[in-house]
């Protein structure tokens, strides 16, 4: 459909479920109440690595009020995890971070569950704790999984150990380009872990049905994952386990791929149900969150880059340790990433770089917002600054002279089909003011590019259903997070079928009913269901065609819907109401069902053939620094992104408000503080503290368009890329306000302080 | 010990008991079942549970149930008049301030409050109305701008 | 739990009294239901915010005396409170949230004695007393006295405290209250530093000046060196440079997941400074030499 002809696509009607929300009707799964449920709760290993000697749950059983008290022998010898399967539902044998969940209890009410988790008697044996990544990859560092194998590219010479994920990038030679490069520069980077702190507490439900179904409620974000995984962890087929979506009050892929990051609450909350007899609830606190769900993990980054005098890197090399906690999760692929965005996104013709994920007796790793992104392009986009000023050459322009064209290679890409980063470093000079702003003392200006690709994986289907009146009824598999339910989805089967935007229900995602998805994450929604839907829509309409062409005697390809009239095109008044059209199919096809698939597969292949068109975005801000305190206060903020095109305008750049606000959130006040026990010292929001209102600047957001990309209508996903820029882009306006390059998160005023003490500035 | 609770919430008068422990949001959302305040930091450190409480927004997870006794209090479901949204609550629709929506009930009691004090709210007016709730999905800026929208609309500048 | 709720003072001591150390007083609850929910249930819980009598700020000419049951954002709202008392409104201003400010207390702030109570700071720089009622007669305590360790005060487990008495300070004083924190909303102080100063009838030299720490001790504390220091003489750059410095030295902060200990009496030096050279040029007009 060409451009001119689309009349909802890029427009930003109302959310759908908005008015729910603001009238406090939405429902979120901490807002459900089963009849006669029980409340589960949880007891957490007090230790950050220990063996576990006895567990016994005698006392905490006879309090009145208790229906359960588990451990892992209540459950099967099963074990779960992502790429390595390295997780047990309840420790066994031994607890790897505290936080760890070591065994749960069913009671009447919260009170009585709290306090028979403290009539458990646990006995551990504790062992040395490894906090460090790095560290924790010696020889003499405790070891924490003794069953688990290193990965098969790591020399098992016991040089290196706790090793979970090893990723090389290797293009070129690029030692000798380095030996022959006019500048070298040499740096470390390290970034912070981070809870993406979704305000809604994570929630589990269950119970067994009376047909021996068992029933679960999640608010995660992806509920066939948790479907697959409650049943391998209680040892039922999956015809027997029903998810039902609960509506999540934010995730940010803290609440991601069903429970290989996100601890189990799921299954333990079936295991609870099931052993007690009766429905169960289990609400998690928010500080229990912060020490026991998933984080985003921190990573130190070794990165040199070599150049020639005149600005043309020729080599980069690296090393990453990405730290990703006391399990394996979502570690691999996140410092997989970490490791290829090392080599950034720009011309690099030789490079290498070796990446460990490391096995650490801290929270686990999770897919949150752009795994491995933002923690590459602090390090990527605050070194290229680094290398501009000891070049003398302007910060904007060394970029220029190395982004890619159509058809270049880069890191992680077989081959680019068009560009927009040198676009986007232009506008945001623009309209930040480059080289024009007027800088006062202690004031700087700084900018910082980034990339993210759609992460690969399945597909997903749609199913749009036209009922009797000509309303449209769809089914995805991906919930209500982002801008695909509320917003992406009604919007293209309203346009694809000619009719209201307010004609289009989304329905809740219930494993029973809707088509298999991975789940909303990876910035897929609008590139898996937007497209899926998208097909299933023009299916439905083809259908409907085809039956309506008899009635109006003319082909299919002479019919458009508009108003909710199926006519002929030219012929207006040669036309039969869609509703009628609808209802007739009960007596030719039984109804219009449009079945719609987005198919990975194709879409690599078509990447192969034509390249990728990936996301770019540029952002720059002004900062001011208080040199006596430390405090940064940003005062101007600008995000330009290439999103291909916006499916809905106000969500899309929401959600690069909602991206960018996290990121600067970790560059200036966030991050979770361990002492040497691996001890969470942070967990509330007293001291895990989130931008407020007041920190945050206006981010005053440019879409470029012009890059279509793989999506319905050349759409891009928008939910992550926003994460990946900020840290570095500020760090970069401390740089240009006074001298000093920070390269340790979090950019928090004692952090800043001591680096201006340091070098002689404060 | 349990303690009986007579208040007024949303102009209805509601009396039941609760234990004496019980903080206010408990009594809203699990004694009484009005889910619309929502439980987040349980804290005080994030406004998500907020409520106009005898005429000021409060944080209802560090306020007892037992001082509501003689409270005149509004939540988010007293707001809408059927279904006539409020012009805060059609502000937060209508500029996309809503997202997850969760943080959403207590940030339109905070700028109903802000709004009954002031008909045409400085930037300074808006940091104290809203700085104790946290938002983690948009980054503030179509809150902002639906908290403008909301002042001109019921100063009848809009 | 045990629940109670006191028509008069009387009766909260009776009752402080008979239960002890088992009994916990909860005037706004901002602080007292974070404990019961996440930390112990005392064995009784005595409410009393019935006790008529306890709110307002009543000005007595030399002094103002506020209930201690009066609001964080009553203090905040009072131009009277803002006119007389210009550190002590600034701590209302700055503390907390919105939300919080409504139900806080001023007693509850106090006798929570933490370190870093927003107020604790301005009430030592303006030398004010508490006056504590116990079963056998009421007395006043100054806070310089008053504060006795971290959550330890002379209210004590059976005391009560009913209000403050804060004196005005002397025509001419100009004070602030600077507080360190991260985000500028919500935080609890990393550091706080109140400076009250008094300039000589020429507005040459310091008559008096007080500098209160906050955060950085295990109880909030004056420097009464830095004070010696400066007491007299005419404020230049040299001076407000070693009165930092020395104030710093004064302090002894902890390390915790707020700050280092390092960095704490960094923020020490750097307050005091722009403390003093701010109230020096609101008292005398001058920028510091």
């Amino acid at each position: 459909m060409a451009k001119a002809e689309l009349k909802i696509i890029g427009s930003s009607p109302a959310r759908m479920g908005g008015i729910d929300r603001v009238v406090g009707k939405g429902v979120y799964g901490i807002d459900l109440m089963l009849k006669d449920q029980l409340h589960g709760a949880i007891l957490r290993s007090q230790y950050a690595h220990a063996k576990i000697v006895s567990i016994d749950t005698s006392e905490a059983k006879k309090i009145p009020g208790v229906h359960a008290v588990v451990t892992a022998d209540d459950a099967p010898n099963v074990r779960y995890g992502r790429s390595y399967i390295d997780r047990h539902i309840l420790a066994r044998g031994k607890v790897r971070f505290m936080g760890d969940p070591v065994a749960a209890v069913a009671a009447d009410t919260p009170a009585i569950a709290k306090q028979a988790l403290k009539k458990i008697k646990v006995v551990y044996e504790p062992l040395p704790v490894a906090i460090d990544p790095e560290e924790a990859t010696k020889p003499d560092a405790p070891t924490l999984h003794d069953d688990m194998p290193l990965p098969k590219t790591i020399p098992a010479d016991g040089k290196l150990k706790n090793i979970c994920g090893h990723a090389v990038v290797h293009v070129g030679d690029a030692d000798k380009a380095m030996a022959e490069a006019d500048l070298v520069v040499d740096e470390v980077y390290e970034t912070k872990m981070i809870h993406p702190q979704y305000l809604e507490p994570r929630i589990a439900a269950a119970q067994m049905e009376p047909n021996g179904r068992l029933t679960v409620w999640a608010n995660a974000q992806a509920p066939f994952p948790v479907r697959q995984e409650t049943a391998k962890m209680l040892g039922l087929p999956l015809n027997n386990v029903r998810v039902i979506s609960a509506g999540l009050g934010g995730g940010f892929g803290g609440k991601g791929s069903g429970i290989t990051s996100g601890g189990a609450v799921e299954p333990i909350c079936g295991l609870l149900a099931i052993k007690a007899k009766r429905p169960v609830m289990i609400v998690l606190d928010k500080a229990e969150e912060t020490i026991s769900t998933t984080i985003r993990a921190g990573a130190r980054m070794y990165i040199k880059t070599g150049v020639k005098k005149d600005g043309t890197i020729v080599a980069r090399t690296g090393k990453v340790f990405y730290d990703a906690g006391g399990y394996s999760g979502f570690g691999v692929q996140a410092g997989g990433r970490c490791t290829n965005m090392l080599g950034g996104w720009y011309l690099i013709p030789n490079c290498h770089i070796e990446g460990y994920t490391v096995y650490t007796n801290k929270q686990v790793c999770g897919p949150v917002r752009g795994p491995g992104g933002p923690q590459a392009a602090f390090a990527v986009e605050s070194h290229m600054d680094s290398i501009a000023a000891k070049l003398g050459m302007d910060p904007t322009e060394f970029r220029l002279k190395n982004t890619p064209k159509a058809g270049d290679k880069i890191v992680g890409v077989a081959k680019l089909r068009d560009v927009s980063l040198g676009e986007t470093i232009r506008i945001a000079k623009e309209n930040i003011g480059w080289g024009k702003a007027k800088l006062e003392k202690n004031q700087g200006i700084g900018i910082a590019t980034g990339s993210w690709i759609e992460s690969a994986g399945p597909g997903g289907g749609a199913i749009v259903k036209v009922n009797e009146d000509g309303s449209v009824t769809v089914h995805i598999g991906k919930i209500d997070m982002g801008t695909i339910p509320g917003f992406g989805i009604p919007m293209i089967v309203a346009e694809e079928l000619g009719i209201p935007v307010s004609d289009v229900t989304v329905l809740n995602v219930d494993t029973d009913a809707s088509p298999w998805d991975a789940g909303t994450v990876g910035s897929r929604g609008i590139l898996v269901s937007g497209g899926a839907s998208r097909l299933a829509a023009i299916d439905a309409r083809n259908q409907l065609f085809k039956m309506a062409a008899g009635k109006l005697e003319a082909s299919p390809d002479d019919l458009e819907i508009i108003d909710k009239q199926i006519r002929v095109k030219g012929t207006p008044a040669k036309s039969v109401p869609l509703a009628t059209v609808a209802t007739d199919a009960h007596n030719v096809i039984g109804e219009v069902i449009g079945r719609g698939y987005c198919d990975n597969l194709q879409l690599v292949a078509e990447e192969k053939a034509h390249g990728s068109s990936q996301p770019f975005t540029t952002h720059a801000c002004i900062v001011e620094v208080d040199t006596m305190t430390g405090n940064v206060k940003i005062l101007k903020y600008v995000a330009v992104h290439d999103i291909g095109q916006p499916i809905h305008r106000a969500a899309a750049e929401g959600q690069i408000e909602g991206a960018a606000a996290m990121s600067i959130g970790q560059a200036l006040c966030e991050q979770v503080v361990f002492d040497k026990d691996g001890r969470t010292m942070n967990p509330s929001f007293v001291d895990y503290l989130m931008p407020t209102i007041n920190m945050m600047p206006r981010i005053e957001t440019t879409l470029v368009e012009g890059y279509p990309g793989a999506g319905p209508y050349g759409a891009k996903g928008a939910g992550e890329i926003a994460c990946v820029p900020p840290m570095a882009c500020i760090a970069n306006a401390i740089f240009n306000a006074t001298g000093v390059r920070i390269k340790t998160l979090p950019l928090s005023p004692e952090n800043v302080l001591r680096a201006l003490k340091e070098a002689g500035k404060a | 010990m349990s303690v009986t609770i007579n208040t007024i919430i949303n102009g209805k008068a509601v009396s039941a008991s609760a234990d004496a422990s019980t903080s206010l949001l408990e009594f809203i959302r699990d004694t009484l079942e009005m889910k619309g305040s929502k439980l987040c930091c349980n804290t005080g450190e994030c406004g998500a549970c907020t409520v106009i409480y005898n005429g000021k927004p409060i944080n209802t997870c560090v306020t007892m149930a037992a001082d509501a006794n003689g409270a005149e209090i509004i939540t988010i479901e007293g707001l809408a008049d059927g279904d006539k949204l409020h012009p805060v609550q059609q502000a937060f629709v209508d500029t996309g301030a809503v997202q997850c929506g969760y943080c959403t009930p207590g940030f339109i009691m905070s700028v109903k409050a802000l709004l009954d004090r002031t008909k045409k709210p400085t930037a300074e007016d808006i940091e104290e109305a809203v700085s104790g709730n946290i938002c983690r999905c948009t980054g503030y800026n179509k809150i902002v701008d639906a908290i403008h929208l909301a002042a001109d609309r019921i100063a009848g500048r809009a | 739990m045990e629940y109670f709720e006191p028509k008069t003072v009387g009766d909260a001591l009776s009752l402080l009294a008979k239960h002890g150390a088992e009994a916990k007083v909860i005037a706004g609850g901002t602080d007292v239901m974070v404990d019961i929910k996440f930390k112990e249930e005392p064995g009784s819980l005595v409410n009393i915010k019935k006790i008529p009598g306890l709110t307002g700020i009543k000005d007595n000419g030399a002094s103002l005396r506020i209930g201690a049951l009066t609001t964080i954002r009553e203090l905040e709202t009072s131009a009277l409170l803002r006119d007389k008392l210009p550190v002590l409104w600034e701590s209302a201003h700055q503390f907390a949230s919105l939300q919080v400010r409504n139900t806080a207390t001023i007693g509850g702030n106090i006798c929570r004695a933490s370190p870093s109570g927003e107020t604790l700071t301005p009430l030592l720089v303006l030398d004010a007393k508490a006056i504590l009622a116990f079963s056998d007669g009421e007395r006043s305590e100054p806070f310089s006295t008053f504060f006795q360790g971290p959550g330890k005060s002379a209210a004590g487990a059976k005391g009560l405290l009913t209000e403050i008495e804060v004196p005005i300070p002397p025509a001419g004083s100009k004070g602030v209250y600077l507080k360190h924190a991260v985000r500028g909303a919500m935080d609890i102080a990393m550091v706080g530093v109140a400076v009250m100063l008094t300039p000589d009838a020429g507005k040459n030299t310091i008559q008096d000046v007080r500098i209160g720490l906050g955060a950085v001790a295990p109880t909030p504390l004056r420097a009464p060196k830095t004070e010696a220091l400066l007491r007299g003489k005419s404020l230049t750059a040299a001076l407000v440079k070693e009165a930092g410095l020395l104030a710093a030295s004064e302090a002894s902060p902890i390390s915790d997941q707020r700050s280092s200990a390092e960095n704490r009496r960094w923020i020490v030096e750097a307050l005091t400074r722009r403390g003093l050279e701010q109230t020096w040029k609101a008292a005398t007009g001058k920028e510091v030499a």
